[in-house]
């Protein structure tokens, strides 16, 4: 999802943070669509512009893909259910 | 101050086939601390594309477990796919037994159904949680505007803002 749009930030990231320092951007296919001082607005500005289609937000300081980790699901442990009681 | 007060029940079935009351305290035990939830889009994007007369997509209820070992609230990608809530970004969800995984980014509102606690998630993440009874993983950026008092003593819980 997306690849397009993150291509396109990955390999004008230094453009964008010269242009935009500091600002969130909406990339929609290939094209720069607004720059923002806020993620709300910037969102604002991309549900007004693209409905429902997906489009990317993110800062331009953001260098790659974000990684995140829920330890839940890194570890499989939702829902764990131990083999021994919990207490007495 | 808007307050849900949850206490939760099991059943248990005796040798001779009546059922009866479980303890509360192993209730929350094994079941975690789960509550009705509705999310949908979130209410800056909605409210733009009601004014450009589109429609938005329907909320969808379910059950919602707290996890406060989670920064991030999660969603059921295969729920939000289906409502046509749109993407925003996409971020590497790491794993302790394969490569990491992209994970889309939906711009949500999440609402405790039966109170007006309702909180704007603007990055949660989509995760495979259907199989597991819940449509959502409810993390620490919902409950930064909340109190949440776990008593696992009476098998209670309860939230508010």
């Amino acid at each position: 999802m997306l690849d397009e749009e993150r291509q396109y930030f990955s390999e004008h990231g230094d453009e964008l943070r010269r242009q935009h320092p500091g600002k969130f951007v909406i990339i929609h296919g290939q094209t720069v669509a607004g720059a923002f001082a806020t993620q709300e607005e910037a969102l604002g500005f991309g549900a007004r512009e693209f409905g429902l289609s997906s489009f990317l937000v993110r800062n331009v300081e953001q260098r790659a893909d974000i990684e995140v980790t829920v330890p839940a699901l890194a570890l499989g442990l939702l829902r764990a259910d131990p083999s021994h009681p919990v207490r007495d | 101050m808007p307050i849900l007060h949850t206490q939760y029940e099991t059943e248990v079935q005796q040798p001779d086939g009546s059922v009866i009351a479980g303890d509360p305290q192993h209730a929350l035990v094994a079941q975690g601390p789960c509550v009705q939830i509705i999310f949908g889009l979130a209410a800056s994007l909605a409210t733009q594309i009601i004014q450009q007369g589109h429609p938005v997509p329907n909320p969808v209820s379910g059950m919602g477990l707290i996890d406060t070992g989670a920064s991030t609230t999660c969603i059921d990608n295969s729920t939000a796919q289906a409502m046509g809530l749109p993407v925003v970004d996409v971020v590497k969800m790491m794993s302790a037994s394969h490569a990491a995984t992209d994970a889309n980014v939906y711009p949500i509102q999440l609402q405790l159904i039966g109170t007006p606690i309702r909180v704007e998630i603007t990055r949660a993440l989509g995760a495979e949680l259907k199989g597991q009874g819940i449509i959502a993983l409810i993390g620490r950026d919902f409950l930064a505007n909340c109190t949440l008092f776990y008593n696992g003593v009476t098998g209670g819980l309860t939230l508010s803002t």
